[in-house]
């Protein structure tokens, strides 16, 4: 009869600890609450603006990294979730805490409905299709006035108490930077949990040969279909900061630009490693302010921007840094490359 | 009634002309080109310019004639420098490219609305089922009619044209038979990027001419596309034409709901079909 | 012994080409039955069909579930497996995180006498990209064996083989079937391979069912040879 692979029970010891990760995530956690202690409160603003926005970058990127699909349309549910916030606030019906906790499950299955149907298209039927569908609700959030008034957009009326705590400081820039970057750093450590469990590496290998994985007695579609609704569940959550901070949502934040500039982030901070599209978001949002400032020709800079990365560098800032430790690995490693390599 | 019917007419021409510059270059280089919007949006401001200048026949040759050149370019610098690595690579090169054509159009044209008259032979109105129709828009209609005939004859009947069917099929392949397929890369891309740039000067007297309209008939072409079955000129004439009419009746019948009506028919097609009308299914 | 497999009436059109018209084949626990006949004749199409891969018609039955209308993954996990006559494996995974990813849901974690059967110790810890063809084509088998299948289809295992790996294929393929009980299909062009391993053979012919019996008879009969040599002289 057949045996236990005892090796497989090795394997959990061998993944390493990851200490420099763990390091690496309370250090930015406490940079993070010492940055908003000091008075720097145009700084701040900027950073958290950048943080929230980040959260969209973070949503590309990780359908990106997970499933090889790039989503043209995730303005879509970043926009769903400023428009849920401000609804929850305005509109007639539960309490806001209770509207305020139902959005981000709610896009996410939504979303996760989406990507059943959707999942059956392949790479660029499904990039144009996300494209059309980000249009889409840009349309809807123009023509419905009565629920989103329309182009003119509906004001975010941030009630005094939420959950029992007062909601002044969401509004502060120390205030959000702060809850903004908690809220980075949970969604972060929860994905990469997700990543080195059994459904994480089983929605790598689909991305691998999703076939096989069929024939080996996994439902494939259902898989994608979950990290598709989980991409546009964090990019919500981005939406919900954006309007619990700038008290206003307009369809602005539903443009096919919001997601292009979503999209050129995530490409820029790469998704070699999982923290990539946040980096990209904040370089990107930082580049952006000082060349609104300079130039008319932002549209162009970002185009060609996009254009030099996609050849040059597809890897992005994260594969830049990727190269740069496995060149620091092998230069300092014990083992001679010559050894590992197998006699074929 | 007949008005109606007509109006979709005018819509669907347009945009089959437009998507079958997307079914061309998709077909022969298996990517979706993010920029078709921006080409026709060119087209439509440089036969603007010329036509100002010049009268309108100039306007038409010069924004079809232009934005050909300008496919060929975009073949030769980044489609064909990019066909070995993972197509949405070059996919998202176009949107780049079409970031940069957007940011010419505003810089050169500025971001007012432009129209454009019609010329004088084509002002007119025509009486059809004790209607008025602008002539004008027959003409579209006309214009796009012979310029499906003429791909269509290509495709079928000329010796490029087979040799575009087959390198759509299997580029190595028709390569070993001696199909120049790096001369026909240029020719078909920029065919279809003469296409856009046609149906843009052409459709300038109908719709206006602002910087958002290359994003609003991108979709509008993806769209199309994506029920037609993509790599599928069938399709896409069904779906132009089903879009077409949809738009015209919509406007008229619905006009609060009529913008979201290609969404919503895209959604049901693709629940219920998604390799689209005419695609080959995955 | 009653049939595991039972599959009954199986065809397949594209168009006007009719790759496979109705077929019959049943399948029994511990024995190699093996697929063959010249090219085109439909065999690979019908693996393809009874797996899942290609929708046909006809009816398939596992034991006594009818899984005609079931996705491949729900026939796997039911226990009907195939291999690949492309090498079908995840090339940036270890030998071993690909091996544990197909045990993940079993009930029988037969990893460990997998490794040892193809002898995979050494590669383990390999990418699979990296391995030798041979050994990528022993991981695609052994990942079609993980949780012991109640069946399996191979569509031409030796394919690319050297002679060396090909013959200890054969000796892997009849151990599997004696020991674990499995039911083989086997499709194959190695006319060695199939004469060393299987209880009995099918010939199709541009995708009908020309014998059915055991391989001495089945080799010297005139419809086949006519078949292969196109002459019975």
């Amino acid at each position: 009869m057949g045996g236990q692979l005892r090796m497989s029970r090795s394997i959990r010891q061998s993944t390493r600890f990851p200490i420099g990760e763990i390091v690496g995530v309370i250090a930015v956690g406490l940079s993070g609450l010492l940055f908003a202690q000091l008075d720097m409160p145009l700084l701040q603003s900027l950073m958290a603006q950048a943080l929230i926005l980040s959260f969209l970058a973070f949503g590309i990127g990780y359908l990106i990294r997970m499933t090889g699909w790039v989503s043209f349309g995730h303005a879509g549910p970043f926009g769903l979730g400023a428009y849920g916030v401000a609804l929850a606030f305005s509109g007639p019906g539960p309490a806001p805490e209770v509207m305020l906790l139902l959005i981000i499950p709610g896009v996410t299955l939504l979303y996760f409905l989406v990507g059943l149907v959707v999942s059956r298209l392949e790479g660029i039927g499904f990039a144009m299709l996300t494209l059309a569908l980000g249009q889409g609700l840009f349309v809807a959030a123009t023509k419905f006035r009565a629920v989103t008034g329309g182009s003119d957009g509906i004001a975010v009326s941030l009630p005094r108490r939420l959950f029992g705590l007062t909601t002044d400081l969401l509004q502060q820039p120390h205030g959000m930077l702060v809850f903004a970057l908690s809220f980075l750093l949970i969604v972060y450590v929860f994905l990469r949990l997700f990543e080195r469990s059994h459904l994480g590496r089983l929605t790598v290998a689909i991305r691998e040969n999703e076939e096989r994985a069929r024939f080996l007695g996994y439902r494939t579609r259902a898989l994608r279909a979950a990290v598709y609704g989980i991409s546009c569940g964090i990019a919500s959550i981005g939406g919900v900061l954006f309007g619990l901070y700038q008290g206003f949502v307009s369809p602005d934040v539903l443009t096919w630009g919001m997601s292009g500039s979503g999209l050129i982030m995530a490409i820029l901070g790469g998704s070699s490693f999982l923290w990539g599209p946040i980096v990209g978001a904040i370089v990107f949002f930082f580049t952006r302010e000082w060349l609104t400032e300079n130039t008319d020709h932002w549209l162009a800079i970002l185009g060609i921007a996009l254009i030099v990365i996609m050849v040059l560098w597809p890897k992005g800032l994260s594969g830049g840094v990727e190269r740069l430790l496995a060149r620091l690995r092998t230069g300092s490693g014990p083992v001679p490359v010559e050894l590992r390599r197998k006699a074929a | 009634m007949l008005t109606n019917t007509l109006n979709g007419l005018v819509y669907g021409s347009l945009l089959f002309v437009l998507s079958s510059g997307l079914v061309l270059v998709y077909g022969l280089r298996r990517v979706v080109n993010f920029s078709h919007g921006a080409l026709y949006m060119l087209g439509a401001y440089i036969g603007y310019s010329i036509a100002l200048r010049y009268g309108f026949t100039a306007g038409v040759l010069a924004g079809g004639l232009a934005l050909g050149l300008v496919g060929i370019i975009l073949d030769l610098v980044v489609f064909r420098n990019l066909s070995d690595r993972n197509p949405l690579v070059t996919v998202i090169v176009t949107f780049g490219v079409f970031l940069v054509l957007e940011d010419i159009v505003k810089s050169v044209w500025g971001t007012q609305n432009y129209t454009l008259d019609p010329p004088a032979a084509l002002s007119g109105v025509v009486e059809i089922g004790g209607n008025p129709f602008p002539a004008y828009r027959l003409f579209i209609i006309g214009a796009s009619f012979i310029m499906a005939m003429i791909l269509a004859i290509w495709l079928k009947f000329g010796r490029t044209g087979l040799f575009v069917r087959a390198a759509s099929f299997d580029p190595s392949v028709a390569a070993m038979c001696g199909v120049r397929t790096d001369l026909l890369g240029p020719a078909v891309v920029g065919l279809g990027a003469a296409f856009a740039g046609f149906s843009g000067i052409i459709a300038a007297p109908f719709l206006s001419l602002h910087p958002a309209m290359g994003s609003e008939i991108l979709v509008l072409s993806f769209i199309v596309s994506v029920i037609g079955g993509l790599g599928s000129f069938g399709g896409a004439f069904l779906s132009a034409m089903l879009l077409g009419q949809i738009q015209a009746f919509g406007t008229v019948y619905m006009p609060e709901l009529a913008a979201l009506l290609p969404y919503l028919l895209m959604s049901l097609i693709l629940v219920w079909r998604p390799q689209g009308l005419s695609g080959r299914a995955a | 012994m009653t049939a595991l497999l039972q599959c009954r009436n199986i065809s397949k059109s594209y168009g006007g080409v009719h790759a496979l018209q109705g077929v019959d084949l049943k399948i029994e626990p511990g024995r190699v039955h093996g697929l063959i006949g010249p090219n085109g004749a439909g065999k690979s199409t019908f693996i393809d069909v009874v797996s899942g891969r290609t929708r046909g018609s006809g009816t398939v039955i596992l034991g006594d579930v009818d899984i005609s209308s079931l996705p491949p993954d729900k026939r796997r996990r039911l226990g009907l497996s195939r291999s690949f006559q492309r090498t079908s494996i995840f090339p940036a995974m270890t030998v071993r995180s690909q091996l544990e990813l197909a045990a993940t849901w079993v009930d029988d974690d037969n990893t460990a006498d997998l490794v040892d059967m193809f002898s995979l110790h050494a590669v383990l810890d390999e990418h699979a990209e990296e391995i030798s063809y041979g050994q990528q084509r022993l991981v695609d088998l052994a990942l079609a064996l993980v949780g012991m299948p109640r069946v399996l289809l191979l569509d031409e295992p030796a394919a690319g083989l050297s002679a060396g790996d090909s013959h200890s294929l054969t000796d892997h393929l009849l151990e599997i079937a004696r020991r674990w009980n499995v039911a083989v299909l086997l499709v194959e062009h190695d006319m060695d391979v199939i004469f060393k391993v299987c209880n009995v053979l099918t010939v199709l012919e541009t995708g009908r069912l020309l014998i059915e019996g055991p391989p001495d008879a089945v080799r010297s009969d005139p419809k086949v040879i006519q078949a292969y040599f196109g002459s019975t002289a």
